[in-house]
């Protein structure tokens, strides 16, 4: 295992990879409680079509890969995962997303055997037509519950305006109409195709023993042949956005705003983890909780809610705004003037440095936030960056002024959701009696 | 970890020294028993603080501040707990080995000016402030329907019992909100100050004795006081009949929520054993609801219960299809049929039993978990957590059974989807 500290954090990083390329990731502390286990493959909602080795080509129904993390807890000995953990009082979970689909465990006892159970059960498929069609109906409603949610709804609407080809126009979960295609043939296909060693990784965070957990990884995955990964058919994605303006209407009261910035950046100089540094570092001046910006749209009472991110595509940086406002229009203005005039000034990029470093120490006191912040480490940059603070504490601010001359910042969606003028709701009283 | 309570007659200070963190994290408590209308002014209270204060003009001034203490959070909640309503001042600041030497002690100083030098024109708040605050107030009342769980479960329980304090909407009410002006606030917040119970807490690597001379510089209350009303709610008188109630929605998926009434209980009972009954039935994806309505029967994503001491209620939430409506309930009704036959295993007992032990070792992870703790224990009354643990797994299956029959469907709400 290799050695690595996290410079400045009190706490070391462990890695090995075994002989099939399978990744592994420990970060022991001493004084928690918890551990929390993660068994993961690069496999998400970006993939909708791949030939495989015997050269057939796939292209699923959409939400095969969710679908897919639903029926990894279907095991053949009718045992569900979900009660083997309980009885020892862990928690386990499982979440998709574009890019990725991790298996989790969390608790504080009976650590090999958890580890080696979340390893077996998720080497284990087993789907039947029947435990397919079982799910469907789950399923639905998990993607009925998200299309309720109009925040939800507008971040799908923005992405459609912002990408032409790209699967993240499509819910992670796929349309109800899609799911209620899937077969066992289509999971089986993708298992086969992505949940190999060398497209996983292992990473765990808390309360173990580094040697214990290599031992009982070894003894599990050693054995594993490495095969090649299906191709993954390459979606050309265009420069440009696909649509800049969108006006919907919604059963909501008060009007929201979305907004998008679509970088391209092959052709900017910085690269990887120091490009996001100086990107997010950009709007954390221009949009962050102590710009100019917020309080000029508090001011002007153009918020009630504001929310900004980043999001990673291949060769793509994507920033979004997401608003409740009751002035649409007005709030874009504010963006946009923004945008059309920088300011950067060097103090504010100077105590921002401070706060990011004050929030790397807080980070790694918090077991669930460490584990969250390595695992996107490892699926941007597939490697856990050790040395965040150095890199955040050598940060200069001709490099950001330099990016900037790069952006192309016209490059915008705008979402605007209004509301639609809705009748009085219907109001009913019946009494059911029901014996009690 | 070391423990110090100290009462100092006008508020009580918390203290725990503990090695466990990197940060240093203090909470500042203000009770008082609940008043209805008085939610929607004291959450615009809590807003209108973190706004302005004497010395920093805007919110930004105030974010520039809390930037330049190396990142010190400083927010604030607003929360019932049974009769009372609690508002709470939290700072989370790292610890000055990790800045620098006099760190904390600015940061405190900070949390109090923002709590004790409001931003004031003739002794009343700032107009254009308070038109700030009502306005994005008034944005987020009037979109209180877009979280349809949250909805569902506010209307559950203004159905269930609307006398009573569980029904109060702690987000407010658009009325009580047109009523607020920068006098009455004012003079609310004066009365906040003067005569609420104020409880300290603070948790990390401290020096006690340098802690309490800070507390004693920042922190000066005048009057003694003491907590009269129990924070327990009283029971609900159980209705003859299920009252059922739907509301229709544009949206896709319908929102089932059932208030489940509880007769008299043993202490024990109340403390413990519905407590397990609680997980068995729903605390989690191995309870007998998830196993049944969703893994079994396909009907739904989300299904769970959920069981509060201080109000003595249970509740039941899931999102399904409408047409399923009946169906979800017949299981329902079956489920807790069963339980009261004593159709369960003695493993479902100690599955229950261990996800409640590893919850409660798991408190020490967190700061505000363990201020919690410290709370429930010296202010609610809660036995310590070793008392708990012995007394949990003291609990048999004919426990479960007993309380489980104390148990009555009492109210019904569906928010019903759309076409």
């Amino acid at each position: 295992m290799k050695k690595t500290e996290l410079k400045g954090l009190d706490i070391s990083l462990y890695t090995e990879k075994l002989n099939n390329e399978l990744e592994i990731y420990l970060i022991p502390y001493s004084n928690k409680k918890n551990y929390f286990i993660s068994y993961a493959t690069h496999f998400g909602s970006d993939i909708t079509s791949f030939t495989d080795n015997e050269n057939k080509t796939h292209t699923p129904p959409l939400g095969v890969a969710h679908f897919l993390e639903h029926k990894m807890f279907e095991q053949l000995s009718g045992e569900d995962p979900f009660t083997f953990f309980s009885k020892t009082g862990t928690d386990s979970n499982a979440s998709t997303s574009y890019d990725n689909t991790q298996y989790i465990c969390m608790g504080t006892k009976n650590f090999k055997e958890n580890l080696r159970y979340l390893i077996k059960f998720v080497n284990t498929p087993y789907y039947t037509d029947e435990n397919v069609e079982k799910e469907k109906g789950i399923i639905a409603e998990e993607i009925n519950m998200y299309a309720d949610d109009p925040d939800y709804k507008l971040g799908m609407k923005l992405r459609e305006s912002l990408y032409k080809n790209s699967p993240r126009r499509i819910d992670i979960a796929g349309t109800v109409k899609e799911i209620y295609k899937i077969t066992k043939e289509n999971l089986y296909d993708c298992y086969n195709s992505f949940y190999k060693p060398n497209n996983m990784f292992i990473i765990i965070v808390g309360n173990f023993d580094k040697d214990e957990a290599l031992s009982v990884i070894k003894e599990e995955l050693d054995s594993k042949e490495k095969s090649n990964i299906s191709d993954v058919e390459n979606v050309i994605e265009p420069k440009e956005v696909n649509r800049k303006n969108l006006t919907i209407k919604e059963d909501i009261e008060v009007s929201k705003l979305g907004f998008g910035l679509k970088i391209p950046i092959t052709n900017l100089t910085l690269k990887d983890e120091e490009l996001d540094l100086y990107l997010n570092m950009l709007t954390n001046i221009l949009f962050g909780s102590s710009s100019e910006f917020r309080e000029r749209i508090r001011e002007k009472k153009l918020i009630s809610n504001i929310y900004t991110d980043w999001e990673r595509l291949n060769d793509y940086r994507t920033f979004y705004i997401m608003a409740s406002t009751k002035n649409p229009d007005k709030l874009l203005e504010e963006i946009v003037d923004e945008l059309n005039d920088l300011s950067l000034p060097e103090k504010v990029f100077e105590r921002l440095k401070k706060v990011w470093i004050a929030n790397e120490v807080k980070m790694i006191d918090d077991i669930y936030a460490t584990m969250y912040n390595c695992f996107d480490d490892i699926i941007k940059y597939n490697k856990i960056i050790t040395n965040r603070l150095e890199l955040i504490k050598k940060m200069n601010i001709n490099k950001l002024n330099d990016l900037v001359k790069e952006i192309d910042f016209t490059n915008t969606s705008v979402v605007k959701m209004l509301s639609k003028n809705v009748k009085d709701k219907k109001f009913k009283i019946d009494n059911l009696s029901i014996e009690n | 970890m070391q423990v110090i309570d100290k009462d100092l007659g006008s508020f009580k200070v918390h203290l725990i020294k503990t090695d466990l963190f990197k940060t240093i994290t203090m909470k500042v408590m203000f009770h008082t028993p609940i008043i209805k209308e008085d939610i929607t002014k004291r959450n615009i209270l809590s807003d209108i603080l973190l706004t302005s204060s004497r010395k920093y003009a805007t919110r930004r001034d105030l974010n520039i501040k809390s930037e330049e203490l190396y990142a010190a959070d400083i927010y604030t909640s607003n929360q019932r707990i049974g009769n009372y309503i609690t508002t709470s001042f939290i700072l989370q600041t790292l610890n000055d080995k990790y800045t620098e030497d006099g760190n904390f002690a600015s940061s405190v100083e900070f949390l109090h000016e923002i709590i004790f030098n409001p931003d004031l024109i003739d002794n009343k708040f700032k107009d254009e402030k308070l038109e700030l605050v009502k306005s994005n107030a008034k944005i987020a009342l009037e979109s209180i329907k877009e979280n349809s769980e949250n909805y569902s479960i506010i209307r559950l329980k203004e159905e269930y019992d609307n006398k009573s304090s569980v029904s109060y909407r702690m987000t407010g009410y658009l009325d009580d909100l047109e009523k607020i002006n920068t006098q009455n606030l004012y003079d609310y917040y004066e009365k906040m100050i003067e005569n609420d119970y104020v409880d300290i807490f603070v948790i990390g690597n401290i020096n006690i004795k340098e802690l309490l001379l800070i507390i004693k510089k920042y922190f000066k209350f005048r009057k003694v006081k003491k907590r009269k009303k129990s924070y327990e709610l009283d029971y609900h008188l159980p209705r003859k009949k299920v009252k059922t109630i739907k509301e229709v929605t544009s949206n896709n998926q319908a929102k089932l929520a059932i208030a489940l009434s509880i007769s008299k209980l043993k202490d024990f009972d109340k403390k413990y054993s519905l407590l397990i009954l609680n997980i068995i039935l729903g605390g989690t994806a191995d309870s007998k609801l998830f196993k049944e309505v969703r893994e079994k029967n396909s009907l739904c994503y989300t299904i769970s219960s959920s069981y509060s001491r201080l109000d003595n209620l249970m509740i039941i939430s899931a999102g399904i299809d409408n047409i399923n409506y009946d169906k979800v309930l017949d299981l329902i009704n079956k489920i807790l049929d069963d339980i009261k036959k004593g159709k369960f295993n003695e493993s479902d007992i100690s599955v229950a039993k261990e996800y409640y032990n590893t919850l409660t070792e798991s408190i020490v992870e967190s700061p505000a978990r363990l201020i919690n703790e410290s709370f429930s224990e010296k202010i609610l009354g809660v036995d310590s957590l070793e008392k708990r643990k012995e007394n949990i797994n003291k609990i048999t299956k004919k426990d479960i059974i007993r309380v489980s029959k104390k148990l009555n469907i009492d109210t019904i709400f569906l928010l019903e989807g759309g076409d």
